[in-house]
């Protein structure tokens, strides 16, 4: 029984909007389910085969707003194949036969169609917001479908996606009448952009403040846009490989000082380092810049530059900057939050002594207190420099370490970096998400099963030595959701351990790892409610039709997940769903 | 560690035709590119160290300008009885499907590579280094790159 009427308590729960404590009061009672599942708006499912569409509609049907994952992390890196899975289609389809009012759609690393989107844009006269991340499948067709069709559009924001670019004219979809785009994001687009109908949308859209433009937009095209656009809080800039003349230069850097509210900047890639210059006179009111594709800006400038950003509180850099580049950030930067430090030379083809090693690592720890996000690309490290930065920064939520070269020891004493690690999670207790590398034995999961109790993600490469490590972590750590391995030798003693460890989970990545194909049929016998995915090499075979000595050959990549609505029906020939 | 593939001029992995097609293109792409890739191709270029596509892509390209290789790759392209040709970067295309989507618009008709021939639809060529002219398709998409020097699409009955 409820002491209030159901709409007090609803009113209540509308202050409520994280969805981890939304998801608790639906447990309390009957009621409370009920009353909480009927004012939902905002839902979030971070595994699209978790569930179906129907039964999110069945039980959220005031759904507003829907964000959606598809493709396991690694498929970033290449490791799971483009037609894996993860249609946004089902959903798009389900949403609008049932005549939801969706207003908001997040997806990240799904798969869409311009017929998706298409239908998308027919279906929700409310539609407000389009974000995509690391989606793919779709052409600039079907951004035109949405811009033409889409009345109401606040935000387009498309980050990271592999775009057919059809050259067309999707800018110019955008009607006259659409003035209210708050957000628009295109950085990711390669072919040409219709300057003209950029101009004229930025022009009739006096509330944006987010604009990331592709490549393709000149210097002179982004002064104008600027220009018209004094009130932008976010801009993400294109490409100009050629210094710009004076009278360019002088007429972008007039743009850019009227744009008194420009916290965020990004961009830049394939940029002459004059370009960054013209930013000079708004650098001290950035709270964010990421010139993580800045490829061409050495390290000298870009150190021009950052110490006069005292405001930062994001960061996003390659490793070009240095040490000496990390010490002025650390002297400059006292708002840091959040640091990534990408590496700028993949195959070790410089021979340069100028990127970060752990004394840049060291020195951000030392001078920016509130950091509590890094993710670090660097050739070496020690487990000093890592007990130095544990005692530093005790506040760290996500700590990301990835030496280039795998299975490096500690390039002073030639140890494991089991220390190093072992102080990172002992020291920072509200650790949430760690990535390991580096030469590391069974004995930094001993560690990470003992003190990393927040802990929620891991990812695992070229580490360990035996199942104890894998197991360490599965039952020493509480909060797991997503453990993700690669290279590493662990295999079904570790794998079947403990089978109901994964109704806690959302999923587990193993690739190159030393599971079987019996070990994995075993494990879905136990375990109904997962989907135990096999991705295989190559497409024709036919992994039941095996006979029992292929049970003993290791299985390529295994990802598994927990569900409640069974094998999937949309799996390509490379994955066996056992 | 390297193989081959890493000093290739161009970006783009070998496998591409796995790509789901937007449903409103007329392309009929009766190709199958599987080039499974072993781990050691896996291992060596595309999946360490841990970045993403876009940053991937960015760091090639500025190693190669920086030993001087061009990276935009445009060739002309030429319909069969069409005196007028357009020119093409092939360097913004991930492979063969996306190639002859890309033509298919372009031309406003079908355009296939390789595989069964009929008459319906046009079937794209290229002219290599030798100066010969083959049909697209049999050879990975990196390798395409490096040898194509123009594109024809024939008429179906030509070839």
């Amino acid at each position: 029984m409820n002491y209030f009427p159901d709409e007090v308590i609803e009113h209540i729960f509308d202050f409520i909007s994280s969805h981890k404590d939304r998801n608790s009061i639906s447990l309390v009672s009957k009621s409370w389910h009920k009353i909480e599942r009927c004012s939902r708006k905002r839902v979030f499912i971070g595994n699209c085969y978790a569930i179906n569409p129907e039964r999110l509609i069945q039980r959220f049907p005031s759904l507003r707003s829907l964000t959606l994952k598809g493709k396991p992390h690694f498929a970033d890196f290449n490791l799971v194949p483009h037609e894996w899975g993860g249609f946004v289609h089902p959903w798009i389809v389900a949403l609008a036969k049932a005549r939801v009012g969706l207003e908001e759609l997040r997806l990240k690393r799904m798969v869409v169609s311009d017929e998706s989107l298409e239908l998308l844009s027919r279906s929700f006269s409310s539609f407000k917001s389009l974000v995509l991340v690391s989606c793919e499948g779709f052409t600039t067709d079907g951004l035109a479908s949405v811009a033409a069709n889409c009345r109401h559009l606040r935000e387009l924001d498309l980050q990271e996606n592999e775009i057919d670019d059809h050259r067309g004219q999707w800018l110019n979809c955008f009607p006259e009448s659409s003035t209210a785009l708050t957000s628009l994001n295109f950085s990711c687009l390669k072919g040409e952009t219709n300057l003209a109908a950029l101009e004229r949308l930025v022009a009739r859209s006096p509330n944006l403040e987010s604009l990331k433009v592709n490549r393709a937009v000149p210097l002179d095209a982004l002064t104008r846009l600027m220009s018209c656009a004094p009130q932008l809080v976010d801009l993400g800039v294109g490409s100009y490989e050629n210094e710009p003349d004076q009278e360019s230069f002088m007429k972008l850097m007039a743009a850019i000082k009227k744009c008194t509210e420009l916290r965020s900047l990004s961009g830049f890639s394939e940029v002459a380092p004059l370009c960054l210059t013209a930013f000079y006179p708004i650098c001290q009111n950035l709270t964010s810049l990421n010139l993580s594709y800045a490829a061409e800006i050495q390290g000298n400038h870009l150190i021009r530059f950052i110490q006069f950003c005292k405001r930062l509180q994001r960061l996003w850099i390659l490793d070009s900057i240095g040490d000496k580049g990390l010490e002025v950030v650390a002297s400059t930067c006292k708002e840091l939050q959040e640091l990534r430090v990408f590496p700028s030379d993949l195959h070790d083809e410089e021979d340069n002594d100028t990127a970060v090693t752990e004394i840049g690592l060291v020195a951000i720890s030392a001078g920016c207190p509130k950091l509590h996000s890094i993710l670090y690309f660097c050739k070496q490290m020690t487990n000093a420099a890592l007990i130095t930065v544990a005692k530093n920064c005790p506040n760290f939520i996500r700590f990301r370490l990835c030496i280039l070269e795998p299975n490096k020891p500690d390039h002073t004493t030639s140890q494991s970096l089991d220390e190093g690690f072992g102080a990172i999670v002992q020291a920072c207790k509200g650790l949430r998400r760690l990535s390991v590398s580096g030469l590391l034995t069974d004995k930094v999961f001993l560690y990470i099963g003992m003190y990393a109790e927040q802990l929620e993600m891991l990812s695992i490469a070229f580490a360990g030595d035996t199942d104890k490590g894998m197991l360490y972590v599965l039952n020493g750590c509480k909060k797991m959701r997503k453990l993700e391995i690669r290279d590493s030798p662990f295999g079904n003693a570790a794998l079947l351990a403990d089978v109901d460890k994964y109704r806690t989970m959302r999923s587990l990545w193993m690739s190159s790892c030393e599971v079987t194909l019996g070990g994995c049929k075993r494990l879905a016998r136990n375990a109904p409610w997962l989907n135990v995915e096999i991705i295989n090499e190559n497409e024709n075979n036919d992994v039941m039709e095996r006979n029992e000595e292929d049970e003993r050959e290791k299985v390529d990549r295994l990802y598994l997940y927990r569900t409640v609505v069974g094998a999937r029906k949309d799996a390509p020939p490379c994955v066996t769903i056992l | 560690m390297e193989n081959s593939n890493s000093y290739s001029p161009y970006s783009s992995s070998s496998v591409d035709s796995t790509k789901p097609s937007p449903s409103e293109s007329s392309v009929n792409l009766s190709l199958s590119l599987t080039f499974p890739s072993t781990s050691s191709q896996r291992e060596t270029s595309q999946d360490w160290p841990p970045i993403k596509p876009r940053l991937r892509d960015t760091l090639k390209s500025l190693r190669l300008r920086q030993r001087g290789y061009n990276t935009a790759l445009f060739v002309k392209v030429y319909m069969e009885g069409v005196p007028i040709g357009r020119k093409l970067d092939l360097s913004t295309f991930s492979g063969y499907k996306s190639l002859l989507e890309n033509l298919s618009h372009m031309f406003d008709t079908s355009v296939i590579s390789g595989g069964t021939r009929d008459r319906k639809h046009h079937v794209l060529t290229y002219q290599d280094k030798d100066g010969d002219w083959m049909m697209v398709g049999d050879i990975p998409w990196d390798m395409f790159l490096e040898t194509v020097r123009r594109l024809k699409i024939t008429r179906p009955e030509r070839c």
